[in-house]
């Protein structure tokens, strides 16, 4: 709604930024912006308009295999230098009375970017801000509650995979009588898995969470947990089974592929950890009780292995190796069906 | 037996009086004593009329007609107006002629103050109602429902006041929390700190506490609210609130009249704070049974105040300790660019055994030190205090870093330390070819890490022993250079020691460490230290680990 009535950006201003992320030239990039800026743009609208925009067209060059991850990683680091001095040069005191935030990505959650999008949008609408930064462990996050008492912690959340431990941040700021925002695309397509989680509020992007919380102010405080299928302990035994799931995973894929044997130790390991990432989605999904977590999870993960022309038909494989071990796990099963047929919908089934 | 039944019938103005409360607001009024019954005019007298008397209950008996045929003593206090030879209408019988009327076997309803329980049975093809007076049940189930309101008011009012340590939050809690059961408005006037204090309020209609401050001068033209903020009164004292109007805090909207209550809030030893309670003239004065409910408000709310005061002070004595000992941020310096990362094993700390600093020379190029104190936590934190504080210092009398490895490892043994540490301290300054020349000298610390242009990782030898271990120790200096482009990264065993990975417990490992250094060709320095801290925490996955410190020193890309 709030892009409509911009003007639209100049096309050669976004390209000669995303040259500057192509060759990891923070200097360049923090020049060009600190320029917009002199010339008259308004900070958010750099920020919104130029910056966040620019991060995602970094991962879609990762995804699509045109960027090695350390290009991505060092592209990201430019943006985040660019956050850094645009908001030094825009930073003044927040006034009397204006309502404290702290924002934090949730535990294990590395990007975060969008998250100091969020902080830098925030102050530019008044509000006392303070940023802890990526990856935020719980105990951190909940000392600096008792000893700042912000009005509202804002939680960022990139990936679904993280939502078990951005539960425990939720309730943590919770138990510490603090309301919490819940952003970003790891708390569900509509938000939903926020409201789950005991969230007070979600939004899914930084001008969403702006406008929502000038309208929204004082925070309410009146979110409630509702995971009432946790009784039937399935995510328990997933996350307490993972090594022997991971080690029956590797067999089955041995067995069916058997020049992985071969694979250099360096290829092993990164075979374990796609597998892991596999089981985790797995055990998020049935957390929040969403088979759209796993589905979601394949869908991003054929087009990676896609782009890096490797058959998709693997993870087929895999999905379908995890009904044997789980078959008297009802719920997770129909996780699993689920992920299945998405990928024999779009014809990345293995052959038997 | 008619005492008997008058017990029953009508409670003790005692039990009354417990009723109602904060769940019920305004109480019933008590029944009031019922005209001396004209006795109802009876059917031909009976040589048995006098036994329906004996039974404590209203007995009814009416014909199919609904004429009243016959009643008893107890149904003429219930129905004082009921008549026999008369059909039972609402005036006279209320809810028994209702219910007669619509065919009810049984009613249960109010009527002239009393509560009724009433059933309808048959006898020899006459109606009669045996009528039961619960007004007792009833007032003691007020009773105990308001005593359960209170109960759930100080269960809620205590998980709310204990969920946060922070002072100001927890004062915000305290008043909104008493409004609007215990008051109208609530403040909390906070105890001096100087010649002033502050006063926060909630009440009535504001959608937020407001907050506001006082001069010692203006509090003590205020006794009242003096004495329970110095302790000199203990108890809740009760006032019209226009007495405390010199504060300025209370409200004007409660409008004229209305009582105000004012209670100290015991804390450690002297009283956290004063509470003072407002009731608008529309409302009841506080009684016994509110006072007592106030006072145990205030002993909770006390406990948490002086809590979260406690912990303000000690947290902030902490912060101030801590940031001395956090890595400070790294300097703009020219022909060097810099990357650091750190995290420490205790990460609510922010703070551990590892550290670093560089530091800009005057003339061009600048020092740096990089090391990783035995053991984590706040001991460890304070070594690392004590060795950057003994680093500066010898930098200003010595610049041979090898020598000044050789005084701090006496410094430290002459000291007494038990701990030591591992150290790399250096020097970077530009070189002709645009690269950098670098001077590492050290002590049992890990070797650095060259990232060429070509993407090799070479480790940098420069052995030496840990610093503040022996008394004859050994240490030693390297010189590399770096071509733009290039970098050396220092890291502490943090990275290299992370436990984890796929299977769950094997070491990230120098061998993987130098395999991933190599894929950050062309990176900018400070994404490079951050790349490195990512892998490793990643390595971790949520495990536990030691303090985890890394940093980059880059001779800048030549810019085509």
């Amino acid at each position: 709604m709030t892009t409509a009535t911009r003007p639209a950006l100049d096309p050669d201003v976004r390209s000669a930024y995303d040259a500057h992320l192509a060759r990891a030239d923070e200097d360049a990039a923090a020049a060009l912006v600190l320029g917009l800026l002199d010339a008259g743009w308004a900070p958010e609208r750099i920020l919104l308009d130029l910056v966040a925009p620019a991060q995602v067209a970094v991962g879609e060059r990762w995804a699509s295999a045109e960027w090695s991850v350390a290009q991505e990683h060092a592209a990201t680091h430019v943006s985040e230098q660019t956050v850094a001095a645009l908001a030094a040069a825009t930073r003044r005191p927040a006034e009397e009375g204006a309502g404290s935030i702290v924002v934090a990505c949730v535990d294990g959650e590395w990007h975060a970017l969008p998250a100091r999008i969020l902080a830098e949008v925030l102050r530019l609408r008044g509000f006392r801000v303070t940023f802890l930064g990526a990856h935020v462990p719980a105990p951190h996050l909940v000392s600096y509650l008792h000893q700042h008492g912000p009005d509202l912690a804002a939680l960022s959340c990139m990936l679904p995979v993280r939502l078990p431990r951005a539960h425990r941040m939720v309730e943590a700021a919770r138990l510490a009588g603090v309301p919490v925002l819940a952003g970003g695309p790891g708390f569900g397509p509509d938000g939903s898995w926020a409201a789950a989680l005991g969230a007070d509020l979600y939004a899914s992007d930084a001008a969403g969470a702006a406008d929502l919380l000038q309208r929204a102010w004082p925070p309410p405080f009146d979110g409630a947990v509702s995971l009432p299928h946790l009784a039937d302990e399935e995510y328990a035994q997933l996350v307490r089974r993972r090594p022997e799931l991971l080690r029956h995973l590797v067999d089955t894929l041995h067995e069916r592929f058997p020049a992985m044997r071969d694979y250099s130790d360096h290829q092993h390991e990164a075979t374990l950890e796609d597998l892991g990432h596999l089981l985790d989605f797995l055990t998020a999904g049935v957390f929040v009780d969403d088979p759209r977590v796993l589905t979601g999870f394949l869908d991003f993960s054929a087009h990676i292995l896609a782009s890096r022309r490797v058959p998709p038909a693997g993870l087929h494989l895999a999905v379908d190796a995890l009904t044997g071990p789980l078959h008297d796990f009802p719920r997770t099963l129909a996780h699993l069906t689920a992920g299945k047929e998405g990928l024999e919908e779009a014809g990345h089934a293995h052959s038997r | 037996m008619t005492e008997h039944t008058e017990r029953t019938a009508q409670p003790a103005p005692g039990d009354l009086r417990e009723a109602g409360g904060p769940a019920r607001g305004a109480r019933r009024p008590a029944p009031a004593a019922p005209p001396a019954p004209a006795a109802p005019q009876q059917a031909p007298a009976h040589p048995e009329e006098g036994l329906l008397d004996l039974v404590d209950q209203a007995v009814v008996v009416c014909d199919a007609d609904g004429v009243v045929l016959r009643t008893n003593a107890p149904a003429g206090r219930l129905f004082p107006r009921l008549r026999v030879g008369e059909v039972l209408g609402a005036p006279a019988a209320g809810p028994l002629a209702a219910a007669a009327g619509d065919g009810s076997d049984a009613f249960d309803a109010d009527f002239l103050g009393r509560r009724l329980s009433g059933r309808r049975t048959a006898w020899d093809g006459r109606t009669v109602w045996l009528v039961r007076d619960d007004s007792a049940v009833r007032e003691r189930e007020d009773a105990l429902l308001a005593e359960r309101s209170r109960s759930a008011f100080l269960a809620q009012a205590g998980k709310q006041l204990g969920a946060s340590l922070h002072h100001g939050r927890t004062v915000r809690t305290l008043v909104r929390t008493a409004v609007p059961v215990l008051a109208d408005s609530a403040v909390v006037v906070l105890p001096l700190r100087g010649n002033r204090t502050t006063w926060h309020r909630f009440g009535p209609h504001t959608p937020e506490p407001v907050a506001g401050r006082i001069a010692a001068a203006v509090l003590e033209g205020v006794p009242r609210v003096a004495d329970a903020l110095s302790g000199l009164e203990p108890e809740p004292t009760a006032c019209p609130w226009q007495e405390l109007e010199d504060l300025g805090v209370v409200p004007q909207q409660l409008g004229e009249g209305g009582e105000a209550l004012v209670i100290p809030l015991p804390g450690n030893g002297v009283p956290a704070g004063a509470l003072v309670l407002a009731r608008g003239p529309d409302r009841e004065g506080f009684t016994a049974v509110d006072t007592e409910l106030v006072r145990q408000f205030a002993s909770r709310a006390g406990i948490a105040l002086a809590a979260s005061a406690f912990y303000t002070q000690q947290s902030h004595t902490a912060s101030v300790l801590q940031s001395g000992l956090e890595p400070a941020a790294l300097p703009a310096a020219d022909g060097v660019r810099l990357g650091a990362a750190y995290r420490p094993a205790r990460e609510a700390l922010r703070i551990g055994g590892d550290f670093y600093q560089v530091d800009p020379r005057p003339g061009g190029g600048l020092d740096f030190f990089f090391g990783d104190v035995c053991g984590k936590g706040v001991e460890a934190a304070v070594l690392t205090g004590r060795v950057r504080q003994s680093l500066r210092t010898l930098a200003l009398v010595e610049i041979r870093p090898v020598r000044v490895l050789h005084l701090l490892n006496q410094a430290l043994l002459d000291a007494g330390e038990a701990r030591f540490t591992t150290l790399v301290t250096g020097s970077a300054r530009s070189a002709a070819d645009g690269g950098l020349d670098v001077v590492l000298a050290g002590g049992g610390h890990l070797p650095p890490l060259v990232l060429r242009d070509d993407g090799r990782v070479e480790p940098v030898q420069i052995g030496g022993t840990l610093v503040g271990a022996l008394p004859d120790p050994i240490f030693d200096q390297a010189e590399i250079h770096l071509a733009p482009g290039e970098l050396v990264l220092l890291y502490s065993d943090g990275v290299t020691e992370a436990r984890g990975g796929p299977a769950g417990y094997e070491m990230y490992g120098e061998r993987r460490l130098v395999r991933d250094l190599g894929t950050c060709r062309g990176m900018p320095a400070g994404a490079v230290a951050q790349r490195v801290e990512l892998l490793a925490t990643e390595w971790l996955g949520g495990r536990p680990h030691d303090d985890i410190a890394v940093l980059v020193l880059q001779a800048p890309a030549r810019t085509d």
